[in-house]
């Protein structure tokens, strides 16, 4: 089947703005950093609507799009009605931060992110999950989604607070979580591979040095080392961040790579 | 009420493999170039000598019960009319082709033209009017039936009587339940409702993955 390249960056960058977001909701309870929640939530915002509408130049009649308001099925209703619910947490919590707003509701939205994070990006792989596609008819491929899109939104905030120089708990901290999106990545993703057949078919490169060693092993590596050494956080993270991009492309490109279909009778890739 | 399931039986113990269907499909609706609602296939041949298999396989929207692409579509253009047949209403249709990915037969065809996914209609136009599909009409060779599988004075009722259970088959279902009957008797040979993709038969009816 054809990548749908529209898609790949949707879930691509919409999951990471997700998960940035969730990083910035969790030091409300840490509260660790200085200075990067309030960027963190605003690149987050950006990355998530950037993805929405990368998904819709997917589609041939956006402007019949309202039409799926009058018919909530899951997939696409699903994912565009997460993706606001996820766009008003974001902005609330911006609020919340910007106005120096009670600790309680920081903490409130703050939970709610991270919760939103894991559901929008398990439900954006959950989508395809369909008994004609044998590849995709598994629970590892939206697992794997929520992996790859944790490692990069991890990794993303290991670099924000890098960047802005944040304290040496507040860095070691980021680089613990971007080590545990790079092992969920990594084990996540190896569950979808074996699972589907992809670790062993013909894109097991793709699967081997994209997704397992760029999208899991790589920011996992750079989140344990920047654990103990928080003075080459900015490089660590700057690697983290690049891995864990082409490892979450490449998960979403070896999805559609990786499709068998029931039956093709008719051979029509879409 | 019990909703009718209309649909096609095609009966391979008549079928020739003379393409005569899916000429007259294209004619009918006017189906853009290169692409087919409907399709014949070649199985075959399969099989150890004398043991060989070799068959027509007309194929269309299998009008499934539990239809995949109904459930998927996130506008409502792919539908049940008060018929209960599978169709696409293009006004709705925002070219997602989540349809075309849960169709587990890929009989949905893509026009690019208009930006919208069509299928076999089960020639509603003329059905509405009494008369017969397209493809039915055609048929040189007699082995194409429409009608409602629930109305045992329907030709598809009448004609899948007259075989044993044993000769009559459906595609691979994957649960969506396909409502198209295929009638084969040992006649022709040994029936095929998918060929594995890797390590079992390779035939031009069922593409496989390179």
């Amino acid at each position: 089947m054809e990548i749908q390249w529209s898609l790949v960056l949707f879930t691509c960058l919409s999951g990471a703005g997700a998960w940035l977001l969730a990083c910035a909701g969790l030091d409300a309870f840490r509260g660790l950093t200085r200075k990067a929640t309030a960027p963190a939530v605003v690149a987050a915002l950006v990355l998530i609507v950037v993805g929405g509408l990368a998904s819709a130049t997917h589609l041939t009649h956006v402007d019949r799009i309202m039409a799926v308001l009058a018919h909530p099925a899951p997939g696409i209703f699903l994912e565009a009605l997460l993706l606001g619910i996820d766009v008003i947490v974001g902005v609330v919590f911006l609020a919340l931060v910007k106005r120096e707003g009670s600790e309680a509701a920081r903490k409130a939205l703050g939970a709610i992110a991270v919760v939103m994070a894991a559901v929008f990006s398990f439900s954006c792989g959950s989508s395809y999950m369909m008994a004609s596609q044998l590849a995709w008819n598994t629970v590892a491929l939206p697992l794997g989604y929520l992996g790859t899109a944790a490692a990069t939104g991890t990794a993303l905030w290991y670099l924000l607070c890098a960047a802005l120089k944040e304290d040496g708990p507040a860095l070691a901290f980021a680089a613990q979580e971007t080590l545990v999106g790079g092992v969920a990545a990594l084990v996540l993703a190896l569950a979808f591979g074996f699972a589907s057949g992809a670790a062993m078919g013909a894109d097991a490169l793709t699967f081997w040095v994209g997704v397992v060693l760029c999208g899991g092993v790589v920011p996992a590596g750079c989140g344990l080392m920047g654990m103990k050494k928080s003075e080459s956080a900015l490089q660590l993270a700057v690697v983290a961040v690049v891995g864990s991009l082409i490892g979450s492309v490449a998960f979403r490109v070896l999805m559609w790579l990786a499709s068998v279909t029931l039956m093709n009778l008719f051979g029509a890739t879409i | 009420m019990t909703m009718a399931r209309n649909c096609i039986v095609v009966n391979l113990d008549r079928c020739t493999g003379c393409f005569g269907c899916e000429v007259a499909c294209k004619m009918e609706n006017d189906v853009a170039l290169g692409q087919r609602w409907s399709k014949v296939f070649t199985v075959g041949p399969v099989g150890e000598y004398p043991d060989m298999t070799r068959y027509a396989l007309p194929t269309m929207c299998q009008q499934c019960e539990d239809a995949p692409c109904v459930s998927v579509c996130p506008t409502g253009a792919s539908y049940r009319d008060k018929d209960n047949v599978v169709l696409v209403n293009k006004e709705q249709c925002i070219g997602c082709k989540y349809c075309m990915m849960a169709c587990p037969y890929g009989v949905r065809s893509w026009n690019a033209d208009e930006g919208c996914v069509e299928k076999c209609t089960l020639c509603g136009q003329l059905t509405s009017q009494g008369k017969q599909p397209a493809c039915v009409k055609s048929c040189a060779a007699g082995a194409r039936f429409y009608g409602d599988l629930d109305d045992p004075e329907s030709a598809v009722s009448k004609e899948l009587a007259k075989y044993d259970e044993k000769d009559i088959h459906v595609l691979r279902d994957a649960g969506n339940k396909p409502a198209t009957r295929y009638i084969m008797t040992d006649m022709i040979g040994t029936w095929y409702d998918r060929v594995e993709p890797r390590g079992g038969h390779q035939t031009a009816a069922y593409p496989v993955e390179d």
